[in-house]
C-alpha cells in the first residue's frame, strides 16, 4: 500500500482516477455521488491546510473553521459588490491569509493546548461576529450568491454536454483540481528546506531554536500558509452552495478536522487524504443507504467508528514515513 | 494486514453505495427533510412523526392505488447538510415531494437543488421571507418549487404587537429574541409594527442558544429605568421556557407580561418552566384550535398514534402534517410525478387543521390568521384568549 | 441591580467552577483535554433523573431527596469518567497526546446520541427538592434557595477537593503523577490506579455540577453538557490548567465576566461570548500559563 501510494506517478493517477466519479455517478444513475465527492473533496483541502499547522508544526487549532468562514464570507460580500467571481476567490483568499498572519502574531507564542483554546475561542468569536453584525453579514438570516458556472464551457465538447447545467460537475472538477495542487503544493513543501524546518520545531522547538532556525517565523508561515487552503475552501463553498449563513461553521467542524488529521496521520498528506474520505464521506453514505429505521443513528455509528479507528490505528491511518521511523527507532 | 482492512473498508462503501442505487421496488415516496438529530433534532423528529402520519392516514384510506411511504432525511439544521441531503433526494425518481426543510438556512440552499430537478418542497417552519422570494430573483434558475405553509415572520410578529398594544394595553416592551432567523425577524415585525403603533421598544436583545442563564439580561430588563411592561420573546419554547422560569426565580413574573411565538407553543413547555409558564400569552397560526374539529381531532391522534416517552408534539408538527396532506392532495390530482405534482400544487385548495391553505404566487401561504393562546400550566394546555 | 447581578455571577460561576475542576483534574495528570467531560455531566444530571423516577417516594422534597440526587449522579458520572478513561483512553497512553483526545470526541458523540434515541430528544423536567422562590437580601438582590444551595455545595466541593488532594496518601499519589507520571510509577505508585481515581473524582464533580445545572435550569436535555463544557474548560484554562485553584478562580471570573457584560453592556447579551473569549486571549497574552499556571516546559 505505502509503496503504491509513494510511486512517483501515484498523485496524478489517482487525480485521473478521481475525475472520472461523475462518469461513473452519471451512468448509475446515482448523481448524489458526484455531490459527495466534491463535499469530501473541500473537506480534503480544509484538512490539507490544518495539516500545515498541525501535521507539520505541531501547533494545536481548534478553531481552523474560523478561516473558512473568512473566505466562505468574503467571497459572498464581494459577489453582492459584483466582483467577478475568480477575483472575488482571490481576495477572499488574500483576506483569509492576512487575518490569519494577524492573528498568528498575536497568538503564537501561547504554546501547546493554551494555544488549541485561544484559536477555539478566535473560532467561536468569528462565527459570533458573523451573526451579530447584521449589517455586514445579513446576521442568522445569511447571505445569498449570485449563481458562478466555472466550468459551463466544457459542455461544448462532444460527450461533456450534460456538464454545462450540472453545477455539481462542475465545482467537483474544480475543487478536484485545487485538492491535487493543495497536495502538491504541500508534498513540495514538506521536502523543502521549510519543510525540514517545520519538523524540528515541531519535534523539539529548543533544539531546533539553538541549531539557528528562525522558530517564530517559520511557525508564523506554516500558521499563515494554512489559511490558504481553508480559504479557498470556502470560497468554493460560498459560489457552490450559492448561501453562506453563520451556522455553517461550528465548532464541531473544527473538531472534525483535527480528527481528521491526527486519525488520518499528522504530517501524512496520503494519510489526511483517506482521513478526509473516511469522515467525510461515510455520514454521507449512511445518509443514503441507511433504512428510515437506522437513520437517526447516523452519528452514534460516526461515533463508534471514531473511537475504534482511533484505538485500531493510534499511529493514524497512513502515518507519515518520517513520524513512523522516529517512533520505531 | 493493513492492505487487507482497506480492502474490505473499500468492500463495504462499493456495496453500500450500489445498493444504495440497485432495484428499486415502485412504491410512491414522500421525502421528509428534517434535523432528525444533533442540536434541533427534537423539532425534526415532530414534523417527521406528523408525516408519517399523514402517509399513514392515506394509506389506511385506499385513497390511493398505489403505496405511499415517507422517507426521513437528516440535515442536521446544518445548511451544507441539507444541499447534500437535496441531492440525495433528488437522485431518487421515486420520490415524488418534498416536505421540509425546518430551518431556513437549510430551505434557502436546498430550494436550488430541488428546482434543479424540478420536485416540489412544501416547508413546515421555514419562516423568513427570503426561503420564497429568493425565486422572484434574476439569479433563480429552475421553475419556482418552494412553498411553504408557515406565516413568513411579519404576520406574527405585528399580530402580537396589535395584541399587546390594544388588548393588554401594554406601552413599553423590551424585545428578546434568539439570533435565530425564525426568532430574530419575529422581534423584528414585532417592534416595527408596535413602534407604528406609538409602543416603545425599551430594549432589543440577542440570546445564544445553548445558553441557559438570561438572569443577567433578565435583571437589566427588571431594573431599566424605562420600566418596560413586558418582555416579547422571538424564539423556541426551550428559551422561552428558561425565561419564564428565571423571570419567576428574579420576582419579574406579577409586574411583567410575557408574550411570545408559536415556536414557544409545545408542551415541552411546561417540562422546561413547570408552573412558570402559566399566564405567558403565545400567538399561533390559523384560527381557535376550539372552533376548528379537525385541529382537535389531529391533537388526539397524534397523542393516540405516538406515546413514546419524547415523543410530546412539537411547535411545527402541524404545519408538518398540512404539508404532507397538501402533498397528498396534489399527488391525488396529479398522480406520481414531480413535474405534473409541481404544476397542481398552485391550484390546490386545501382544508385542514391549519384552515384554509391556498398558496399565493411566491409559494407563501394565503392562510394568515393569528390566534392567540394563553398557557395554562395546571392541565397543560394553551387555550385561546376571547 | 448590581447587587443582583454579583448574585447572578456567583451562581453561575460556582457552576463553571465545579465542572472546571474536572477538566483540570485530568489535565493535570495526562495533559490531555478530557473532551467527554461535558457528557459526564450530562449523563450524570440523567442518572440523578432515573434515581428519581425509580423511586419517586424518596425524591420529594427536602435534604434527604437532594442527598439522593446528588449520590446518584456523582457515583454515576464518576464510575462512567474512570470506565472511558479504562476503554477509550488508557489503550492510548503511549501514543501522540492528540490521540485520545480524538477517541474523546468519539465517546462524547456516541453518549450524547445514545441518549437522544433511547431516553429522550427533549427536555425533560428536573426534579426541585428546593422551593424556586426567591428571597430578598440587603441591597434588594433576590436570591432562591436553590442558588443559595449552588453556592454552598459547590463551595463544599471544592474544599473537599482540596483536602483530598491535598491531605490524602491517594492525593499525594495524584500531585506525584501530576508532576512526573514516569517516576512517580518508579517510585512505586501504581500509576493505572491513580488515573482511575482522578477521573472517577472528576466524573464525580461532573456529576456535582450536572444536579446542579440541572436543578438551577429546571430541566435536563442530551446536549445539557456542551456549552457549560466549552465554557468551563475555558474558564479552566483562564486559570492556569492543571491547578484547582485556577479552575475555581477561571469559573468565577468567567461567570462575573458573562453576567456584567450581559448586564450592562448595550446589546451586551448576543455579544457575551465574544467578549467572554477575547478577555481570555487578553488574559493569557499576559500570562501565557494562566492567571495561576505555572511556566513548565512543553510536554508533547
Amino acid at each position: 500500500m505505502r509503496r503504491l501510494l509513494s510511486h512517483r506517478h501515484a498523485p496524478a493517477l489517482l487525480f485521473a482516477a478521481a475525475l472520472t466519479l461523475p462518469f461513473v455517478a452519471r451512468a448509475i444513475e446515482f448523481s448524489f455521488l458526484t455531490r459527495v465527492g466534491g463535499v469530501v473533496g473541500l473537506m480534503m483541502l480544509l484538512s490539507l491546510g490544518l495539516n500545515m499547522t498541525l501535521g507539520y508544526v505541531g501547533l494545536f487549532d481548534l478553531g481552523f473553521i474560523a478561516f473558512y468562514a473568512v473566505g466562505a464570507y468574503g467571497t459572498a460580500i464581494l459577489m453582492r459588490a459584483h466582483v467577478p467571481a475568480p477575483l472575488a476567490a482571490a481576495l477572499a483568499v488574500a483576506a483569509a491569509l492576512a487575518m490569519r498572519a494577524l492573528l498568528g502574531v498575536t497568538i503564537l507564542r501561547l504554546r501547546g493546548d493554551y494555544l488549541a483554546v485561544v484559536t477555539m475561542g478566535f473560532g467561536e468569536i468569528a462565527r459570533l461576529t458573523l451573526n451579530n453584525l447584521d449589517a455586514w453579514t445579513n446576521g442568522p438570516k445569511g447571505l445569498q450568491v449570485r449563481p458562478w458556472r466555472p466550468l459551463a464551457f466544457l459542455g461544448a465538447i462532444p460527450g461533456l454536454e450534460f456538464v454545462r447545467k450540472e453545477s455539481n460537475v462542475q465545482f467537483y472538477f474544480l475543487i478536484a483540481a485545487a485538492v491535487y495542487l493543495a497536495a502538491e503544493a504541500s508534498r513540495r513543501l514538506e521536502n523543502s528546506r521549510v519543510g525540514r524546518a517545520w519538523v524540528a520545531i515541531r519535534e523539539d522547538e529548543t533544539a531546533a531554536q539553538l541549531s539557528g532556525i528562525p522558530v517564530a517565523r517559520y511557525k508564523l508561515l506554516a500558521f499563515t500558509l494554512s489559511a490558504a487552503f481553508a480559504g479557498l475552501a470556502g470560497s468554493l463553498f460560498a459560489l457552490w452552495d450559492q448561501f453562506v449563513t453563520p451556522e455553517s461553521f461550528v465548532f464541531w467542524e473544527s473538531t472534525l478536522l483535527v480528527a481528521i488529521v491526527v486519525l488520518g496521520g499528522m504530517g501524512s498528506i496520503s494519510g489526511v487524504l483517506l482521513g478526509a474520505l473516511l469522515l467525510g464521506g461515510i455520514p454521507l453514505l449512511m445518509e443514503a443507504t441507511l433504512s428510515p429505521r437506522l437513520i437517526d443513528y447516523r452519528y452514534l455509528f460516526f461515533g463508534l467508528i471514531l473511537v475504534l479507528m482511533t484505538l485500531f490505528r493510534p499511529q493514524g491511518l497512513l502515518p507519515s514515513a518520517r513520524r513512523e521511523a522516529e517512533l520505531s527507532s | 494486514m493493513r492492505a487487507r482492512t482497506l480492502a474490505a473498508a473499500g468492500a463495504w462503501i462499493l456495496a453500500a453505495a450500489l445498493s444504495a442505487c440497485g432495484p428499486r421496488d415502485h412504491s410512491v415516496i414522500i421525502a421528509v427533510a428534517a434535523p432528525l438529530t444533533g442540536d434541533t433534532g427534537a423539532e425534526g423528529q415532530g414534523i417527521k412523526r406528523a408525516v408519517i402520519m399523514a402517509v399513514e392516514e392515506a394509506n389506511a384510506s385506499h385513497r390511493f392505488p398505489y403505496h405511499i411511504e415517507a422517507k426521513p432525511f437528516d440535515d442536521r439544521a446544518d445548511p451544507k447538510e441539507a444541499v447534500n441531503v437535496a441531492n440525495l433526494i433528488i437522485s431518487d425518481p421515486r420520490i415524488v415531494a418534498v416536505v421540509g426543510h425546518y430551518t431556513s438556512g437549510c430551505s434557502i440552499p436546498a430550494a436550488k437543488v430541488y428546482a434543479r430537478a424540478p420536485i416540489a418542497m412544501i416547508s413546515p417552519g421555514a419562516t423568513t421571507p427570503e426561503v420564497t422570494l429568493q425565486q422572484t430573483s434574476p439569479d433563480w434558475i429552475g421553475p419556482r418549487v418552494v412553498f411553504r405553509d408557515v406565516a413568513t415572520d411579519d404576520v406574527q410578529g405585528a399580530a402580537a404587537a396589535r395584541f399587546v398594544y390594544s388588548r393588554l394595553g401594554l406601552r413599553r416592551m423590551a424585545l428578546v429574541h434568539d439570533k435565530t432567523p425564525y426568532g430574530q425577524g419575529i422581534a423584528e415585525q414585532f417592534q416595527k409594527t408596535f413602534q407604528e403603533l406609538g409602543g416603545t421598544v425599551t430594549s432589543f436583545d440577542g440570546i445564544s442558544i445553548g445558553d441557559r442563564d438570561f438572569k443577567a439580561l433578565l435583571t437589566k430588563i427588571k431594573d431599566d429605568s424605562s420600566r418596560p411592561q413586558g418582555i416579547y420573546f422571538g424564539g423556541l419554547y426551550t428559551e422561552a421556557g428558561l425565561i419564564l422560569v428565571q423571570m419567576r426565580e428574579l420576582g419579574m413574573k406579577k409586574n411583567l407580561a410575557f408574550v411570545s411565538d408559536d415556536g414557544a407553543q409545545s408542551p415541552v413547555l411546561y417540562e422546561i418552566a413547570g408552573d412558570a409558564a402559566d399566564g405567558a400569552y403565545l400567538t399561533t397560526i390559523g384560527v381557535p384550535v376550539e372552533q376548528l374539529p379537525s385541529a382537535r381531532d389531529f391533537l388526539a391522534r397524534y397523542k393516540k398514534r405516538w406515546t413514546g416517552a419524547s415523543e410530546d408534539i412539537k411547535p411545527f408538527d402541524h404545519f408538518g402534517y398540512e404539508a404532507a396532506n397538501i402533498v397528498l392532495d396534489a399527488l391525488a390530482k396529479s398522480g406520481p410525478d414531480r413535474e405534473k405534482l409541481l404544476a397542481v400544487l398552485p391550484t390546490i385548495r386545501h382544508k385542514g387543521i391549519l384552515g384554509e391553505t391556498v398558496f399565493d404566487d411566491k409559494g407563501d401561504t394565503l392562510n394568515k390568521i393569528v390566534t392567540m393562546t394563553r398557557a395554562h400550566a395546571k392541565d397543560r394546555s394553551f387555550p385561546t384568549v376571547k | 441591580m448590581l447587587a443582583q447581578q454579583i448574585v447572578n455571577g456567583l451562581s453561575l460561576g460556582a457552576i463553571y467552577a465545579l465542572i472546571a475542576l474536572g477538566y483540570t483534574l485530568v489535565y493535570g495528570i495526562l495533559a490531555m483535554i478530557n473532551f467527554a467531560h461535558s457528557e459526564v455531566l450530562m449523563m450524570g444530571s440523567f442518572a440523578a433523573l432515573g434515581a428519581a423516577a425509580l423511586a419517586p417516594s424518596m425524591f420529594g422534597t427536602g435534604v434527604l431527596a437532594l442527598a439522593g440526587l446528588f449520590a446518584a449522579s456523582m457515583l454515576a458520572a464518576g464510575a462512567l469518567n474512570a470506565t472511558i478513561e479504562r476503554l477509550a483512553y488508557r489503550p492510548l497512553r503511549r501514543h501522540s497526546r492528540l490521540t485520545p483526545l480524538i477517541s474523546a470526541i468519539g465517546v462524547s458523540i456516541i453518549l450524547q446520541n445514545a441518549v437522544f434515541l433511547w431516553v429522550s430528544d427533549q427536555s425533560l423536567a428536573f426534579p426541585q427538592p428546593l422551593s424556586g422562590d426567591a428571597f430578598t437580601l440587603p441591597g434588594g438582590a433576590q436570591i432562591s434557595a436553590l442558588q443559595a444551595l449552588t453556592l454552598a455545595a459547590a463551595l463544599a466541593l471544592m474544599v473537599l477537593l482540596h483536602l483530598f488532594v491535598e491531605k490524602t496518601r491517594m492525593g499525594r499519589a495524584m500531585r506525584a503523577c501530576a508532576d512526573d507520571l514516569e517516576a512517580a510509577g518508579l517510585m512505586g505508585v501504581d500509576a493505572d490506579v491513580v488515573i482511575a481515581v482522578t477521573f472517577f473524582v472528576g466524573g464525580a464533580l461532573g456529576g456535582a455540577a450536572g444536579v446542579l445545572y440541572s436543578m438551577s435550569y429546571g430541566s435536563t436535555k442530551y446536549n445539557l453538557g456542551f456549552l457549560p463544557g466549552a465554557k468551563a474548560f475555558t474558564a479552566a484554562v483562564l486559570g492556569g490548567i492543571g491547578n484547582v485553584r485556577g479552575a475555581v478562580l477561571g469559573g468565577f471570573l468567567l461567570g462575573f465576566l458573562e453576567v456584567l457584560s450581559a448586564g450592562y453592556i448595550p446589546n451586551g447579551a448576543q455579544w457575551r461570548d465574544v467578549i467572554a473569549f477575547s478577555v481570555l486571549i487578553l488574559v493569557l497574552l499576559a500570562r501565557p500559563s494562566g492567571l495561576l499556571g505555572e511556566r513548565v516546559a512543553e510536554k508533547v
